[in-house]
Parts: structure tokens; C-alpha cells; sequence
């Protein structure tokens, strides 16, 4: 999932008080999350959600058919909206989901049939629902995920691109609701990542009465059997969700991994989901506003801006005294994520020229920017895959990413701009803010002591993306937070059918690379994927597409009235978060 | 006997302003900001882009760079901003350069020729103005993409509508008076007595003008820079002061400081040297 490169720590903080000017404050609810995001949030249709701020609201309303568990590290896929895990079929290419019945979706004046209560989930829903991220005309930025995976599914998208509309009347071999609660699905070939892709919030269902009668709009509503339902979404930079009422019963989990029971994280156990009554979320572009609405108490969650990591964390990486003393409680992850500068692999001058990108490479010194901008708190990428997930390799040192400003002199010469001579300014493209512009400083420099001039443009998230997706620009920052526990997740980025709009937005193909990355696929975790996953690497190292940046630790602060935090990777877990305040 | 020799307007405000120190000094402040710039464009002074020292080293009186401390880059704040006074006196000039001349036009042609020319004339800069200024600036920034280039036209094409205004009324006057009838009788052109008649008297008022529009000019940059929408990749007064609003919560000040006396000066003298220039030339307050 794509994130803003500098987006340091949790995905959560509050709300702005904006009460203080008028006459009577108001009445706050004793069990109300406050949290915030980094970047705008641009919709919250789930066939656009992929960027973690759009991810995580839309998981507070939608809701898939698995989940993974909140608890139980390494992570564990659970059911969601299915009753149990799927049977599969002997050949491994069939999974029979049996879905939870008596599951409403949110009231909405859209059910007109039921006078706008929410009707029931049905098997059917989700047959809809995923036509939906194939549906050619809608664009979505999920298609990458089902696209050749299940039987007919591409066959359908062909014929609705060819009609001009999609018929969502028309079968789809390996996609059936066999009753109103069964769902058959058959993939194409053995594809053991699979199941994770049902819990993405690309995969979420949605109700068609919803999507038809709020048409365009969808985007600003949310229709879904989730945990909470929207009360109030404005400016794509304020959002207030309440506890659905007519929530299924999920309760809190009642096992944990080691250390969670002391930590008091089962507390809860048992108890009926969502654990707030209420979450308030406030997005922050800039760092200090949100930081100093932490510090006044009306932030639940926060990371620690670069500048404010000296007030808030001693020389021994501990919370200071000050905040401690207050009860905020630091919780330290590393984080399942690469962040990279792309180069966008169909722009003619940085597309076809491998030095050229070698050169940039040896040149993004990592040191000075693990320093100056994350306090030491990340690790030099040597690769597209973090630790922390079979198929990195601790001992790997990319030749191009070790800091060599001869040999990047050299490189210049042999992709003929000796000295950058020759050589236009590149395109720049970045989200506006000001550590963003730091950030952009920063590369401005380290390029320039090999003679290449950037130019640049700043955007704003959602634009930012748009750019991305229009090929625009020859290079920009970028982040990626996995999706799944799978290092699949990170090398699915490089492969070309998933180029812009999709997810590989590099744009980088590599016909050896395309065939690794299918051969991958079908294989089960082990030796021999991991031997194909390094060969896939060392593809990437000397091609260059990306110059790697790091792999951030999370230093997320959390209020002492926060109960039931945990640090996941994947979206959705606001709804074990419970706020008590001492009166 | 007082001399009676007739001395120019020119001549006039001239020698009035001689005479008024404060506004003289104004005057020596910004020839002083104009020949840093120049060095600074040249490349002859303020190295902005060499590593002087650590991260956030504080002001030190050991060396001129280090004067004011250096930046999170290990840069110097001193150079820095030298290099901002460079931007912000070519933003000055450049949109100087571009606002006047539609100013003096569309001013003259509408006071001149009245009717409808006036008509659309004044319905373009009512229409202009009508537009918050700052919000104006933030979308011809974002049509334009961002960059120094877009703000140069930015605050070009939208600053000459004071101008144009007082140009229009003066037209609208002076095109009646005797002289200009009389050139007419002489068989003067359009072309020539607006140019060469009518121009040269209402000239005072672009002097005037351009002093507040420089002034005004550097603060705009100064605001776009910070909002993130001005400079790109280089340093700048607004650009010091947005890397201010994270710094500050570190406790280093001098990047506001050293923007904030960087521009204090030359924003002062070109108020005090404006409201001098009004006094000099404008003849109605003798």
C-alpha cells in the first residue's frame, strides 16, 4: 500500500478541537478515538483504496471476507465475514467460502426496499463486489490484485471493455454464489498468496444498491457491514465515524502471542466489537500541528515528528521523562515497508539508460539520511523486501546502493552525461510539505555532486498519485507498506502487467523478471521460492528501476487512556481500540 | 532675488530628495541589496550549497558562514540568506518588469480612448481584483506548476491593477488639458500623444508604483515560499522560514532569524523610500 515517504509511525491521531471558540463547549463521549492521518483521504470506495490513509478508513466501514488476526504475531489469517476458513479443493485451486449469515450492511437510504434499514449480506454480494475492481470503466487501482488469478474474471473484463459496459448479469466461471450463503471461487492456477488478498480492502464488499444510487458520490459514502459507520466525512481531511449499531457479533480475541496477556491486552476478551463508541480523525499534512495536539491531550496516537524525536526520546532511544511521567507509553516496530525513490522506467531518458540510474543510486547516500530525517530510526534498504519476511537476506549488500561517488563519476561517462553534461533537469515530482521539501533538498544535493539537475514539482497527495499514474515525471519518492505478510506483496511491484495505473509504478518490464514472478507464484513458501525471490533481486539491483531508500521502525506514542493497542502492519484495527478516561 | 530658473519635475524631486537623509539611506539599503544580488547571481559570493559545519550548528562568530548558524544540511544560514535576497530582489524586478508595462497600457489606453475600451478594461482589473489576492496567486501557482518562474508571472499579472487605475484616472484627466488638445491641433496621433504627450507627465506615478510593487512582491514570495507553492530546490526568505516551523520545536532559531533580517531591511527601505518618492513627486503636496 502507498504511503507518503515521510509518514513515520502510526497511522492514527485525532481531532482539532474546534469547539473552543463557541459559547458552550461540547459534550464529549467518554469512548471517543481521536486519531489522525498523514495524507489526505481522497474516497472511500474500496476499489480505490490503495494508499494507507484511503486503506485504513475504509477498513473502519468494510469489511472482507478474511481478516488477520489482531493479536498473534507471526500474523494469522481469520475469518472475517466468511463463518470459517475456506475448503479447498484437492487441487488447491478451489475455496468454498461459507459466509456469516445475519450480517446487515449499515442503515442508508439507499436500501429502498427495506425503508433504509440495512438488508443482509448474501454470497452474491461479493460476486458484485469483485466485477467491481475488474470493471474496466471504473479504473479501479485494485485490479492488479485478481487480474489473471481467477477463472473467467478476465474474460468478463475483455467483454465489458469491448461492449463499452460491463454486465454484471454475465457468469463468471470461477466466481459463483452457489447459494445465498456459499461462494465458490476458482483460481486459474495454484496461488498460495491468495487468501491475503481477501483481506485487503480492495476486496471489501459493498452493497450495489448503495453504489448504484449514490453513483459518482460513492466515494464520499460508506455502505458496509463494518464496525463503524459514517457520520461525517468533509474536505477529504475530516472524518467521524460512530459504532454501527447493527454490527455483527465479533468479539475481542481471547489468545494472544506471548506478552500480550501482561500487557493487558486481553483484558478485553470476549467482549463485543467495535470497542469505541466513536472515532474522530483529523488529517495532518504537516508535522507540528499534529504533535502539539498530542501534547495538549486531544491526539490518542502519534508518531514523533523528526524534529521533536530529541524532546521526546532520550539518547538511549527511551521515552522521556516528561511524557512518561504523563503515562504515554512508546511502542517500538519495525515496520513491513521499503521506501524508494521510482524512476518512472517509460520516460525515454531515465527508462533507458541503466547507468544513468546506477550512478543516482551509488550516490543516495543513505547515513546522512537516516540521521537527519528518521533519528536513526530505520535500516539502509538494500532491496525491495524488509526483514522480517522469508526472502530477505540480512547478508545482501547491493552494489549500487554503497555509497561510491568514483564509480558513480564513471557511470555517468559510460551513459554519456559525463559531469551530468547534456543531461536535461529530471523532473522531480513530491507531495507538498515541508519536510517533504526538506526531503527533496536533500536529493537536490546528493544528485548534484554528479552533475544531475532535478526539477521540481510538488503536489498534493491525491494529485500526487494522479501524476504517478499519468507517467508523469521521471522520478519521486514513494513508500511501500505491505499488504500481507508475504515478500509477494513487495516483488508484485516490478512486474509489468501490473504497471500504472497499477501498482508498479516504475513502469518497469522485464520479460525475465514477468517470468520468475509467475513462476514464484505458484510456489509454497520455502527454499526454492526464496531462491527464485533472490534471483528476482539481483534483476532489480542491476536494473535499477528504484533506488531503495529504507525500512522504517515505528516510535508510535500512545495516550494512557488508549486501551487495546497493538502495533499491526494491515488495516482495521481500530475497532479493538477503547478510550477510558479516569474521571 | 530666489532663482527662478525652471527646474524639471524630475530635476525637482530629485534634489527634494536629496535633502531627506532618511529616505537617501532607504535608497543606499537597496542599492546595497541590489549589488549582493548581482554578486550572489553572478556566483561570486555565498556559496549556499558547500557543508560548513554539523547539523544545526549554532551561530558562531568564527567564520562569516557560520555567522548564523548552518541549517539541517550543515549549510550556512548566512549564505543562505544572501542567496534569498537574490531571489527576492529578481522577484522584485521581474514582476516589476512584467506588471508595469500591462499597467501603463491598459491604464492609458482606457483613459484615453474611454468608451468601451475603458468598459472592458475596468471590468478586467474589477473582475482581478475582486479575487483574493493570496488565493489569485495559489491557483496561477498551481496552473503553472510551482516554481520561481511561475511566481515571477504570478505576481506579474496580477499587481497591475492599482496602477492601471491611477494611470486610466490620469489619462482621463490629462487628455482634455490644453497641451494635449494643442498637440492634437498640431496634428499629433493617437499613438504620439498618449506616448509622448500624455505619458511622460503621468511617469511619476510608475516610479511610485514600483517601489511598492518591489516591496510587495518579496513579501509575496516570501508567503508562497512558505506555503510551500514558491521556490523549489533552492533557499529562499519564505523557504528559511517553513523550515523554521520545524525547526523551532528544536530550538534552533536562527534560519528565522537570519530570513527575518534578511527581509526586514529592504521591505523598510522600500516603504520609507516609496512614501519619499510619493512626497518628491507628486506635486499636488509641495
Amino acid at each position: 500500500m502507498k504511503h507518503a515517504r515521510l509518514w513515520v509511525g502510526f497511522i492514527s491521531l485525532s481531532l482539532l478541537f474546534s469547539a473552543a471558540c463557541t459559547s458552550k463547549p461540547k459534550e464529549e463521549l467518554p469512548n471517543t478515538l481521536r486519531l489522525a492521518q498523514r495524507g489526505k483521504v481522497k474516497g472511500l470506495d474500496p476499489i480505490y483504496a490503495d494508499d494507507t490513509y484511503a486503506g485504513e478508513e475504509v477498513s473502519r466501514a468494510y469489511e472482507g471476507l478474511l481478516q488477520f488476526h489482531y493479536l498473534k504475531r507471526p500474523y494469522v489469517l481469520i475469518p472475517a465475514l466468511a463463518e470459517a476458513m475456506p475448503e479447498v479443493s484437492k487441487d488447491r485451486l478451489t475455496f468454498t467460502f461459507k459466509i456469516k449469515k445475519g450480517v446487515l450492511f449499515h442503515d442508508d437510504a439507499s436500501f429502498k426496499d427495506t425503508g433504509g434499514k440495512g438488508r443482509e449480506l448474501t454470497a452474491e454480494d461479493f460476486v458484485y463486489s469483485f466485477k467491481r475492481l475488474a470493471d474496466p470503466k471504473l479504473i479501479s487501482t485494485g485490479w492488479w490484485l485478481l487480474d489473471g488469478k481467477i477463472a473467467g474474471l478476465n474474460e468478463w473484463r475483455q467483454d465489458a471493455q469491448k461492449k463499452g459496459v460491463a454486465d454484471y448479469a454475465a457468469p463468471v466461471s470461477g466466481l459463483k454464489a452457489s447459494d445465498r450463503y456459499t461462494l465458490e471461487i476458482k483460481l486459474l492456477s495454484r496461488a498460495p498468496s491468495f487468501l491475503y488478498s481477501l483481506a485487503m480492502p480492495f476486496t471489501s464488499v459493498v452493497a450495489r444498491e448503495a453504489v448504484e444510487s449514490y453513483g459518482k458520490d460513492f466515494l464520499n459514502h460508506a455502505v458496509g457491514t463494518g464496525p463503524f459507520r459514517l457520520m461525517e466525512f468533509s474536505s477529504n481531511s475530516r472524518l467521524i465515524w460512530a459504532k454501527n449499531p447493527t454490527y455483527r457479533q465479533e468479539t475481542y480475541p481471547s489468545e494472544g502471542e506471548q506478552g500480550d496477556k501482561e500487557a493487558g491486552l486481553l483484558a478485553d476478551a470476549g467482549q463485543p466489537l467495535p470497542r469505541a463508541d466513536r472515532i474522530e480523525v483529523q488529517v495532518y499534512v504537516e508535522d507540528q500541528p499534529m504533535w502539539l495536539t498530542f501534547l495538549s491531550g486531544k491526539l490518542d496516537l502519534s508518531a514523533i515528528p523528526k524534529d521533536n524525536f530529541q524532546q521526546a526520546i532520550t539518547p538511549g532511544k527511551e521515552l522521556s521523562r516528561d511524557l512518561s511521567e504523563q503515562g504515554v507509553r512508546l511502542v517500538k516496530s519495525p515496520m513491513l515497508d521499503v521506501t524508494h525513490y521510482t524512476f518512472n522506467m517509460s520516460d525515454p531518458v531515465v527508462g533507458k539508460n541503466k547507468y544513468l540510474r546506477q550512478a543516482m543510486s551509488l550516490v543516495y547516500d543513505s547515513g546522512p539520511l537516516i540521521e537527519l530525517f528518521y533519528n536513526g530510526r530505520a535500516l539502509a534498504a538494500q532491496g525491495p523486501i524488509p526483514p522480517g519476511l522469508s526472502g530477505h537476506d540480512p547478508k545482501f549488500r547491493n552494489p549500487y546502493r554503497q555509497f561510491n561517488i568514483g564509480k558513480a563519476k564513471e557511470l555517468m561517462v559510460k551513459a554519456g552525461y559525463p559531469g551530468g553534461q547534456g543531461l536535461p533537469p529530471l523532473t522531480y515530482i513530491t507531495t507538498a510539505g515541508s519536510t517533504e521539501r526538506q526531503m527533496t533538498e536533500y536529493a537536490v544535493r546528493v544528485f548534484d555532486t554528479i552533475g544531475v539537475k532535478l526539477q521540481i514539482e510538488a503536489f498534493s497527495w491525491p494529485e500526487f498519485q494522479q501524476a504517478v499514474r499519468n507517467r508523469k515525471g521521471q522520478i519521486w519518492s514513494f513508500a511501500w507498506n505491505a499488504d500481507y505478510p508475504d515478500a509477494e506483496n513487495f516483488l508484485q511491484l516490478f512486474y509489468s502487467k501490473n504497471a500504472s495505473p497499477g501498482p508498479n509504478d516504475s513502469n518497469y518490464s522485464n520479460p525475465e523478471y514477468d517470468r520468475l514472478y509467475e513462476k514464484s507464484l505458484g510456489l509454497p513458501d520455502g527454499a526454492e521460492r526464496t531462491a527464485v525471490y533472490r534471483q528476482m533481486v539481483n534483476l532489480l539491483v542491476e536494473d535499477c528501476p528504484w533506488i531503495f531508500g529504507v525500512h522504517r521502525i515505528a516510535f508510535g506514542l500512545v495516550q494512557p487512556w488508549v486501551k487495546n493497542y497493538k502495533r499491526s502492519d494491515f488495516h482495521g484495527a481500530s475497532k479493538y481500540y477503547r478510550v477510558e478516561r479516569e474521571k | 532675488m530666489t532663482a527662478n530658473v525652471g527646474r524639471s519635475l524630475w530635476a525637482d524631486a530629485w534634489l527634494r530628495l536629496w535633502r531627506d537623509r532618511l529616505a537617501m539611506a532607504s535608497l543606499c539599503v537597496i542599492v546595497l541589496y541590489s549589488v549582493v544580488a548581482l554578486l550572489a547571481l553572478a556566483g561570486w559570493i555565498a556559496p549556499w550549497k558547500e557543508v560548513v559545519g554539523g547539523s544545526y550548528q549554532p551561530p558562531s562568530g568564527d567564520s562569516l558562514a557560520t555567522f548564523f548558524g548552518t541549517d539541517l544540511f550543515g549549510r550556512s544560514v548566512f549564505y543562505k540568506t544572501i542567496h534569498g535576497t537574490r531571489i527576492a530582489m529578481s522577484v522584485g524586478l521581474v514582476s516589476s518588469l512584467i506588471s508595469v508595462p500591462i499597467g501603463v497600457v491598459l491604464g492609458a489606453v482606457a483613459g484615453y480612448f474611454g468608451k468601451w475600451v475603458d468598459d472592458v478594461v475596468v471590468w478586467l482589473y474589477t473582475t482581478l481584483s475582486s479575487i483574493p489576492n493570496i488565493m489569485l496567486l495559489i491557483a496561477i501557482a498551481f496552473v503553472l506548476g510551482k516554481g520561481i518562474f511561475s511566481i515571477y508571472i504570478a505576481l506579474g499579472v496580477t499587481a497591475w491593477v492599482s496602477l492601471a487605475r491611477v494611470i486610466r484616472g490620469e489619462f482621463i484627466k490629462h487628455k482634455e488639458r490644453e497641451y494635449v488638445v494643442a498637440a492634437e491641433g498640431l496634428g499629433a496621433g493617437h499613438f504620439s500623444r498618449i506616448v509622448k504627450h500624455i505619458l511622460p507627465n503621468v511617469f511619476h506615478f510608475v516610479i511610485i508604483h514600483l517601489s511598492i510593487q518591489f516591496m510587495a512582491a518579496i513579501k509575496a514570495e516570501v508567503i508562497l515560499s512558505f506555503l510551500g507553492l514558491g521556490v523549489q530546490g533552492q533557499p529562499s526568505w519564505g523557504v528559511m522560514i517553513d523550515d523554521a516551523k520545524l525547526e523551532l520545536a528544536r530550538g534552533v532559531w536562527w534560519q528565522l532569524a537570519g530570513a527575518t533580517f534578511g527581509m526586514f531591511f529592504v521591505v523598510l527601505a522600500f516603504n520609507v523610500l516609496g512614501d519619499a518618492l510619493r512626497d518628491a513627486l507628486d506635486p499636488k503636496v509641495k
